[in-house]
């Protein structure tokens, strides 16, 4: 089992090279016989990336959380079957590059660093942490990709308003389009990190009986938290509409990274587990 | 093959005389009557505003563009033109020409689709004329099929390339599903029309029309099913329509940048693409610099007409690709026919043998076992004819040396004595025997 994980460990990073690497081609010169190859690459991906994770967890006895470069492979995951569901339901295929490129990134961290670990800290056995840190993950996994595509709004905005009309405005769906997918990828991380913050909370004094409620880990996530919800609304009961909008999921993306950064490398919380 | 053609078109002719020698379905019915007692057996005419192509095999075997020439000038009374203003062909030629109009490539507007439809309307009147025979009918089938795999395979047909469609692909990028917006087209010209033509075809079901003269634009409204505002109130309701394209005569901006930015307020932001495809312009160009308003004008929409053009020019070499395929699969079968009546005199000269043979033992065994004889005997036959019949059509299909061919027929013609064997003579002798079917 071991040797298996090794393998496909390996052959990961590979399988998410060759998928990355179809989107891309399919994104400069877009032919019918890459159009659908491309999809099937990420299908199988994801579908050994799957088998990956369940291996890793029956074989170390515990879910692939417990260290960074764990994080990132479940990450690269999340990112990448986020994105097929969402490629699924839209049909909307030129923007993959963008979206699988950090799938691929994470991935080739998690491929060099990983470890194999059977000792796991007796705070990280909770399964309610397991949940609580999945559905965190996937929550920004979603905000990143809302991310993501409102950059790709922003482009194509400029290149419409220049009047250029290069590869960008040959590929890339419309405006109305890329809106709409960052905003359903938002409504998905806000409700997977609403989630996450409940389990959050049920499971903090648990697991931490003095810890406070101003720890600069909750009261950051409370702001992310804030943002997107805040715009959420802005959309559905103001009417926002394109660039306002878009530059408001951006700014609640960069300020979840800038909390992330602060509250796991300078600010001293008791969420800092690795 | 003996298949000759002319062609006027627009390398050869300027519009005014290609207009002179335009042919309506109904001129072509009388030319192809002309056509068909004086000169050809078979072939076909196809008249669009930017070509007049007469094509056909000609009775006598001979090959005289002359007198395919003087008939078609004859016939539209044309005085002034010259054998300079066409083009000829003949056979490799002419099959590679048509092929060539059929996918597109000959065309004033490279990988212009309209022409595939035109050639198989001209095609199918030939047909309804009797115009055609199996040659001809083969030319048509493999013609169409050259324009479908040219649609299909290559990119010779892709983007846009006027301006007005041009306008329609910028629309597609900034609206996900333009058949929900509203759309309002200011002049009725024939750009105008042309523009909400595109925008009925893009699915716009709100589509609005206006004109200083509204009996013109009542009429256009007519014909293209949307609703008219008159001239001096649309801009009362501007902030109405999500799109707007804009082709009027007019000397000054029929649009300014006050106005624009009067709807986007009342707009609340929503974006809004102005389409100003009128020279001069009549929209204010100031206001692109208005957030989510999508300007457009001539110069910026025929960047994207230049490269799209340019890009279907790059898949010429691959449509000249399929050309060449499809006349290999045609001369493949064309030259199979000079080996046909060499493999029916063969084929039945055997049936002959065997209904001889049989009529011999006819009267000596039981109608049971006659039975099982002459079945015996069809597949003997069957069998013993294969192999030189596959060879025959195996070296015809390679169409490469004509003389092989020649020589492969004479050789069996020689090694069965079929030379003066007559089918058709032998057969009636034999009429009443004639037992075997092949």
């Amino acid at each position: 089992m071991l040797g298996l994980i090794h393998t496909l460990n390996i052959f990961l990073l590979f399988a998410y090279l060759i998928t990355t690497f179809a989107y891309l081609s399919d994104f400069i010169k877009r032919t019918d016989l890459l159009n659908n190859a491309k999809r099937v690459f990420l299908f199988i991906t994801i579908g050994i990336h799957l088998f990956y994770l369940l291996a890793r967890t029956i074989e170390f006895d515990h879910l692939p959380i417990i260290n960074k470069f764990e994080i990132f492979t479940l990450l690269a995951f999340a990112i990448a079957f986020s994105y097929f569901i969402l490629e699924l339901l839209s049909d909307v295929r030129g923007t993959g590059v963008f979206i699988l490129i950090i799938s691929l990134i994470f991935q080739t961290f998690s491929t060099i660093f990983i470890e194999d670990l059977v000792i796991v800290p007796e705070v990280l056995k909770n399964r309610l942490l397991g949940l609580h840190v999945i559905s965190a993950l996937l929550g920004y996994s979603a905000f990143a990709m809302s991310a993501v595509y409102g950059l790709l709004f922003i482009m194509l905005y400029k290149q419409l308003k220049l009047n250029r009309f290069g590869l960008i405005f040959s590929r890339l769906p419309s405006l109305e389009s890329l809106e709409k997918l960052s905003y359903y990828s938002v409504i998905i991380g806000f409700v997977l990190l609403t989630f996450a913050m409940a389990i959050g909370v049920i499971w903090l004094p648990e697991a931490f009986p003095n810890a406070s409620l101003l720890d600069p880990k909750l009261v950051s996530t409370s702001i992310v938290w804030l943002i997107f919800g805040v715009g959420i609304l802005a959309k559905a009961v103001g009417n926002w509409y394109g660039k306002r909008v878009i530059m408001f999921y951006l700014t609640g993306f960069v300020v979840a990274m800038l909390s992330m950064l602060f509250t796991n490398m300078m600010a001293k919380s008791f969420h800092v587990f690795y | 093959m003996n298949i000759v053609g002319i062609s006027i078109n627009h390398r050869t002719a300027p519009i005014g005389v290609r207009e002179e020698l335009h042919l309506s379905p109904a001129e072509i019915t009388e030319l192809v009557a002309v056509l068909k007692e004086k000169l050809l057996s078979g072939g076909f005419i196809l008249s669009t505003c930017n070509r007049t192509e007469v094509f056909g095999i000609q009775k006598d075997g001979k090959v005289d563009f002359n007198r395919l020439l003087n008939e078609l000038l004859q016939f539209k009374h044309v005085e002034n033109l010259s054998a300079k203003n066409f083009e000829k062909f003949f056979s490799c030629s002419a099959v590679k020409h048509i092929f060539k109009v059929t996918s597109g490539v000959d065309s004033l507007v490279v990988g212009d689709s309209q022409i595939l439809g035109q050639a198989k309307e001209a095609f199918q009147l030939a047909e309804d004329l009797q115009f055609t025979d199996s040659v001809i009918k083969r030319v048509f089938d493999v013609a169409i099929k050259v324009g479908k795999r040219s649609i299909k395979e290559t990119l010779i047909g892709e983007g846009a390339v006027t301006v007005s469609f041009a306008a329609v692909q910028v629309v597609e990028k900034i609206f996900a599903d333009p058949s929900t917006k509203s759309a309002l087209v200011i002049g009725t010209g024939e750009t105008g029309k042309l523009a909400a033509t595109h925008l009925k075809e893009l699915g716009v079901v709100d589509l609005t029309i206006t004109n200083r003269t509204i009996a013109r634009a009542e009429q256009a409204a007519k014909f293209l099913n949307c609703n008219v505002v008159p001239f001096q109130n649309y801009k009362d309701e501007l902030h109405q329509y999500d799109i707007i394209f804009s082709a009027t005569s007019s000397e000054g901006y029929v649009l300014t940048k006050d106005e624009v930015q009067r709807a986007m307020k009342l707009r609340k932001g929503n974006p809004i693409c102005l389409m100003d495809i009128a020279l001069p312009r009549d929209i204010d160009p100031g206001a692109q610099k208005i957030d989510n308003v999508f300007y457009n004008d001539i110069d910026s929409l025929s960047v994207i007409v230049d490269q799209n053009m340019k890009k279907r020019k790059e898949e010429i070499p691959n449509v000249d690709k399929i050309i060449v395929e499809e006349m290999i699969n045609f001369y493949s079968w064309y030259n199979t026919l000079d080996v046909v009546p060499t493999i029916k005199s063969m084929r039945e000269f055997f049936e002959i043998i065997g209904t001889d043979e049989l009529e011999k033992i006819k009267n000596k065994i039981n109608d049971e076992d006659f039975e099982k004889v002459e079945d015996m005997i069809r597949r003997l036959l069957g069998r013993i004819m294969h192999n030189p019949t596959m060879a025959l059509r195996e070296v015809a299909e390679k169409g490469t040396n004509t003389d092989e061919v020649a020589k492969h027929s004479l050789m069996v013609k020689k090694l069965f004595n079929l030379n003066g064997f007559s089918p058709s003579k032998e057969n009636a002798e034999n009429k009443n025997s004639n037992t075997i079917k092949s």
